[in-house]
């Protein structure tokens, strides 16, 4: 066993990635963002992009999510191509998506932002909204309130909440920690390794690269729309060129 | 006239601004634009009404009645409610209906494969604007018509005690104003399909990555702001003459409601609605100024209103 594989041994191996994106070309309107992007997603793992701000981090997110429709390439759900589907049946397809900003719903209540993130449960909400009150008390405590009213802290724990009422098999997460305290931000990251601990796939992508690659289990640097350097997460952060690429030395 | 007779008046002439601002108010949250042809939805709804005032009047009833019915069912469809013949209920409906047909028509035909941003919407909604009372004009010409539903006395035991004038006609227009505002109220805070409105009015982006169908709530959205919409150019139709710019003329009046309320807020729609409607009618209670100058009066208080709340009564709320 390489040292490579020995971060990633506790996860069971996998026949094929639960998601992954291969040959993607994307991008706004006529801007091209991403250029011929290849990564994937295993079962288990928790995976952050990483890369200075316009390499395309979100545009990833965003292309696997259906936000944006690949121009070319393919992006696939356990084997199966989902380039271009709808968000609402990509939830229902067990697939979460939390944006970096207005992640919840201002005006509702907490307990409504999270009966909108079950929209599409078949068997009601009110028990997994009582499993995430046990989880993160703070949510119940605060349930009557309107989401506009909560900390930086607690709107992303809501963000996530709302995310994780499909129970969700993959979760994309753009920038958990933007715009956070530094000592918030650790209680995040735990929460992200919390969900993953349940069984839920991540795949994250975070400005506070030390700090993302540190709970991940692999990592992919991204620049200009492509992948510059992909591995075990431990392994990137003592790359020396991408410690001083992309590290901050 | 008295005072108390001016907020009578005021109360039943908000009650057709406040139907027309909510829908303006949740196509503004919902659909992101500014909707210029929803003063020509409250006209469909009032000459949707029409159609089964002619129907009844020309072709069942009267003189020159084209199909013969039997004196009990012309009896009953004379009945009156309200002084109101039990047809106009039906017509009411009618008038919803085609609304909210026309507008689900307009939203697959134009603004669905448009599907561009909210100063192009606003510019195509000029538009269809345009369009609705060409089709008005070309299907009942231009003259003013009326429902044929006779004039309504007022109800005697209220001028008596409280010396004001109020025709059971008043009194349905306020009843069904409130059953819908308080029926709407309680779709928007009680039920999923209220929340997921609310929800898109909120973060339409945030809506459909949460799984919800935002192209099935716009629809919703659609069909409840034309039903109020036809229900207040319905009533509108019943005080005033129906024509077809009558829908048009209404909407400054109502766009200064939405903005007064707190522009995208339904709930600040209403509110706006009934101040302006009530500054409207008030207007007969200031001295050196004539009730020619009402909506001048209307639009001051909104813009009194808006300098010491520039976001609006309840500019913060979306929804």
């Amino acid at each position: 066993m390489s040292a490579d594989d020995a971060a990633i041994v506790h996860r069971e191996p996998t026949e094929e990635p639960v998601l992954s994106l291969s040959g993607v070309d994307s991008g706004y309107g006529e801007m091209q963002v991403l250029d011929d992007l290849n990564l994937h997603l295993e079962a288990g793992e928790i995976v952050c992009l990483i890369g200075p701000n316009g390499a395309g981090k979100s545009t990833v997110l965003k292309t696997a999510f259906g936000l944006l429709e690949p121009w070319t390439g393919s992006v696939t759900l356990r084997g199966e191509e989902i380039g271009g589907t709808e968000p609402a049946d990509l939830v229902r397809m067990g697939v979460g998506y939390v944006p970096q900003t207005d992640n919840v719903f201002p005006s509702l209540s907490i307990e409504e932002n999270l009966q909108m993130g079950g929209v599409a449960r078949e068997d009601g909400v009110d028990d997994r909204i009582a499993e995430l009150y046990d989880r993160f008390p703070i949510l119940e405590e605060k349930r009557a309130a309107k989401a506009r009213t909560l900390s930086g802290g607690q709107r992303q724990v809501l963000a996530f909440s709302r995310a994780l009422m499909m129970e969700p098999d993959v979760l994309l997460i753009d920038e958990p920690s933007a715009g956070l305290a530094p000592s918030i931000v650790e209680d995040v990251f735990k929460n992200v390794r919390t969900v993953n601990d349940l069984g839920t796939s991540i795949l994250m992508v975070e400005q506070n690269a030390r700090e993302g690659l540190s709970i991940s289990d692999r990592g992919y640097v991204l620049d200009q729309g492509t992948v510059r350097y992909e591995d075990v997460a431990d392994e990137l952060l003592d790359n020396p060129e991408v410690s001083k690429l992309y590290l901050g030395g | 006239m008295s005072t108390l007779q001016l907020v009578v008046n005021g109360i039943v002439y908000s009650s057709v601004i406040v139907l027309g601002s909510i829908g303006l108010s949740l196509v503004y949250s919902i659909g992101n634009f500014a909707n210029f042809a929803h003063g020509d939805t409250m006209a469909i709804g009032a000459f949707g009404a029409l159609v089964v005032a002619i129907g009844v009047n020309d072709y069942l009833l009267g003189p020159e009645a084209v199909v013969s019915v039997s004196p009990t069912i012309a009896a009953a469809l004379e009945t009156t409610v309200f002084s109101l013949p039990i047809w106009f209920f039906v017509a009411l409906l009618v008038g919803m209906a085609a609304a909210a047909i026309l507008v689900v028509v307009t939203e697959f035909l134009v603004y669905r494969p448009l599907d561009t941003g909210s100063i192009e919407l606003l510019i195509t909604s000029i538009g269809v604007a345009l369009a609705y009372r060409a089709l008005l004009i070309l299907g009942f010409g231009s003259d003013p018509q009326t429902y044929g539903v006779g004039r309504s006395g007022r109800i005697d035991w209220v001028s008596e005690s409280l010396g004001v004038a109020i025709t059971p006609r008043d009194v349905v227009t306020v009843a069904i104003t409130a059953i819908l505002v308080v029926g709407l109220h309680l779709l928007l805070q009680y039920t999923t399909l209220g929340r997921k409105m609310r929800a898109t009015a909120d973060n339409a982006d945030l809506a459909r990555v949460s799984g919800i169908r935002t192209g099935e709530i716009i629809l919703a959205m659609w069909v409840i702001g034309a039903v109020l919409a036809a229900a207040g150019g319905v009533f509108l139709g019943l005080d005033t003459l129906i024509r077809p710019r009558m829908g048009f003329e209404m909407l400054l009046l109502i766009f200064s409601a939405v903005i007064l309320g707190g522009i995208g807020s339904v709930y600040g729609a209403m509110l706006g609605g009934f101040t302006i409607g009530m500054a409207f009618e008030m207007t007969a209670a200031l001295p050196f100024v004539g009730t020619q100058y009402n909506a001048a009066v209307a639009f001051i208080v909104m813009i009194v209103i808006l300098l010491v709340r520039p976001t609006g009564i309840l500019g913060d709320d979306t929804t």
